[in-house]
């Protein structure tokens, strides 16, 4: 009878101790943050957080190209847009000028830090601001079925071996377009002109800033020169002055209507290898970006996870950071096509064969440094704008190469002047 | 005594001059308070500001005059964009009103189901204008757009025809959607003027041996004149707005770009906030000028009274 009733003691106080103790492991149970992020996104991610952490999350998607307005709109108006935001490379120069986002360095672990490489991109005067969570970087995909069709055993190198391959397809009848290639004013074409740039062996800017692009045989020009030369030649479908890279991907790429994406992003090899969100499932693979002289290049375009500074859950807010690019997290959520910045998760997937054209997007990734070595300057969207707007006008013959790189020169010119 | 009877009448409660003031300012408050905080206010706030460099990159708002105002002249992409608008404006306006008029006078003998027709054809209008343009995208898709595929079953080269390739047919484009949006209200203000126009004149008309022509031209147009002025004013703001059709149909292309494309870059990318209050003044002037200039014109000519 004693022990019946020393059992049921115990039971009943291990049934009070346990809530106490899981709410203990959980010290930020009930708490609710706004999270802000690109579409599309795993649907599970607000209840896989919250059941961790006990933190409601509200996830709002939008495209990648519509969250900047939102932000900026929001954050002028001393408004938090949401606790959890996007964070594009591109926009650390301005958002870091404007003071608009808290500095992470003393909430996020100084191994977390070292484990991602790419996070010097999001720092300014020393201040992290934002915790990269996608190792977004240009790599090329290929259709290696249209390859193999077409009777081509070696992939391409160079960016003549390039051309070559693509005529092959197009005289074989496998494909109208075999390259895909963003020309619409949007930041997708701006993209694909700095990786071609780069592979023509060329930066945009001396140390200085100043255009390195404006003469005949410099990088900038080839590569715009190059450009049109596809579009013109039939390789590039002269729709793509009218479609963002997003577009070119999943309606031309994904339906295998094209082999070839020059500025290829590494996350999508999963989807597009996945047979339930692609025609071309098996047949696509990564290789090295070709280049003029045979040795790849490319650059890094993470995104991150920042918190506004006019947050008001800041505390939930960092531990959504911490978790979203915690190493199992970052290895679970590369099946959506998010690469990990962590290096260890990066290593560990490939070792156990989970990354698709593994070998690949580690020799790419080590060749990606920053575009804008001196850090991202706050007149780059601007500067951006009139690169893509330049291309596109170029592409539909309303200026000649000269007077597009002229014009782009003309755009930073004013864009650093202001 | 009697002259102090006289210099102070007798009031009654709720009636005379104070009263009636008191009822109409009454009467007014609701709109003017929402004007004052809604639209004068934001105006007069945008205008000061457009003195001074607001930019959340740059600390302060220190007052610059007229610096935002000088320095739309050294622009040159603003100076495409400002083409571009004007282009619509002369498009558009001219457009609305000719087939607007025309598609009023034509339902406007519709004795049988006018009602009707006035609904489907308001349709467009009551639609947003992204919805309007994604709907245009696709019909100017093209591979499989319907444009093309029409053109094609005609036996025309248009298989694979990209209409924005082209300045000219990118703005024609850009202008049939914004036309195809904004003509409904055109022929509803017309429409709704015609059939104010007393039968009697046109009965006068056909005892003396008008024509249809000569009763269009001489009875209906004059009496509408100042319906058209208005539904010209309408227009003009409309397309001096122009945004939607422009942004879904061509993104922030340079060839098809509008004023209006330009002011969100300049504020909302490049963060130039001032520039833009500046961009935003001078529009509304521009608009609310040429609409002026008609409305005078037209409207001054064509009083009943």
């Amino acid at each position: 009878m004693r022990r019946i009733i020393l059992s049921l003691l115990a039971s009943g106080a291990l049934a009070i101790a346990l809530p106490a103790l899981a709410q203990e492991s959980k010290p930020l149970a009930g708490a609710s943050i706004t999270v802000l992020m690109p579409s599309p996104q795993r649907a599970d991610i607000a209840a896989e957080f919250e059941d961790e952490t006990g933190i409601h999350v509200d996830l709002q998607t939008l495209s990648w190209d519509d969250i900047r307005s939102r932000l900026v709109t929001a954050l002028v108006a001393e408004t938090p847009p949401a606790d959890v935001t996007e964070f594009d490379w591109s926009w650390t120069g301005q958002f870091s000028a404007a003071e608009w986002y808290m500095p992470l360095n003393d909430v996020i672990d100084a191994e977390t830090i070292r484990d991602i490489g790419v996070a010097k991109i999001f720092t300014v005067d020393g201040k992290l601001l934002g915790i990269p969570y996608t190792n977004d970087f240009r790599v090329m995909l290929v259709n290696k079925k249209h390859f193999a069709d077409a009777g081509i055993a070696q992939m391409p190198k160079t960016l003549d071996e390039l051309v070559a391959a693509a005529k092959q397809i197009k005289a074989k009848g496998i494909s109208t377009y075999p390259v895909g290639l963003p020309l619409s004013a949007t930041e997708g074409a701006s993209t694909s002109w700095y990786l071609l740039t780069k592979a023509f062996g060329g930066e945009l800017f001396d140390k200085d800033f100043n255009p390195l692009f404006t003469k005949p045989d410099s990088a900038g020009y080839k590569a715009l020169a190059f450009e049109l030369m596809l579009l013109n030649q039939g390789l590039v479908d002269p729709a793509s002055t009218g479609l963002k890279d997003i577009q070119i991907n999943e309606s031309l790429f994904a339906q295998g209507l094209t082999s070839i994406m020059i500025s290829g992003e590494p996350g999508r090899l999963s989807q597009m290898n996945d047979p339930n969100r692609s025609l071309v499932a098996g047949q696509i693979q990564a290789i090295l970006v070709p280049t003029e002289s045979g040795e790849t290049r490319s650059f890094g375009l993470p995104e991150a996870l920042a918190i506004p500074k006019v947050s008001a859950n800041k505390e939930a807010a960092i531990a959504f950071v911490n978790w979203f690019t915690s190493k199992e997290y970052q290895k679970k959520n590369l099946a959506n096509g998010f690469l990990p910045t962590r290096t260890s998760a990066l290593s560990e997937l490939n070792a156990e064969g989970k990354l698709q054209s593994g070998d690949v997007l580690v020799a790419q990734s080590k060749s990606a440094g920053a575009l804008f070595p001196q850090g991202t300057p706050p007149w780059y969207p601007q500067f951006s704008s009139g690169v893509n707007t330049a291309i596109n006008s170029a592409a539909k013959g309303e200026m000649t190469v000269e007077q597009a790189v002229e014009s782009i020169a003309e755009a930073a010119k004013r864009a650093m002047a202001q | 005594m009697t002259a102090v009877t006289i210099g102070r009448p007798a009031r009654k409660r709720g009636v005379g001059f104070n009263a009636d003031t008191s009822l109409g300012v009454l009467l007014v408050a609701p709109i003017g308070i929402t004007m004052a905080t809604l639209v004068f206010y934001p105006m007069g706030r945008t205008l000061w500001d457009s003195l001074h460099r607001v930019n959340p990159m740059q600390a302060g708002a220190p007052f610059v005059g007229l610096d935002n105002y000088t320095r739309m002249l050294s622009d040159g992409m603003l100076a495409t964009t400002w083409a571009n608008t004007l282009i619509y404006v002369a498009l558009a306006v001219i457009t609305e009103t000719v087939f607007g008029v025309l598609a009023a006078a034509l339902i406007n003998q519709v004795k049988v189901g006018r009602q009707w027709i006035l609904a489907a054809v308001i349709l467009p209008w009551a639609l947003p204008g992204v919805v309007n343009s994604v709907i245009w995208l696709w019909i100017y898709q093209p591979g499989a757009g319907l444009l093309n595929g029409i053109l094609s079953a005609l036996g025309l080269p248009f298989d694979n025809h990209v209409w924005f390739n082209d300045r000219t047919s990118a703005i024609i484009a850009v202008t049939v959607v914004h036309v195809w949006r904004m003509m409904p209200l055109t022929i509803v203000i017309v429409l709704a003027a015609m059939q104010s126009i007393p039968s009697h004149l046109y009965e006068a008309a056909r005892i003396d041996g008008a024509t249809r022509t000569q009763m269009f031209c001489l009875i209906t147009i004059p009496l509408v004149r100042s319906a058209i002025a208005v539904a010209m004013t309408n227009a003009t703001v409309n397309a001096f707005n122009l945004f939607d059709e422009a942004w879904v149909l061509a993104g922030s292309s340079l060839e098809t770009r509008p004023i209006l494309v330009q002011i969100y870059l300049e504020t909302f990318q490049n963060l130039h906030f001032s520039y833009g209050m500046a961009l935003s003044v001078v529009i509304t002037f521009a608009s609310l000028l040429v609409s002026l200039i008609y409305v005078l014109r037209v409207y001054h000519n064509t009083r009943f009274d």
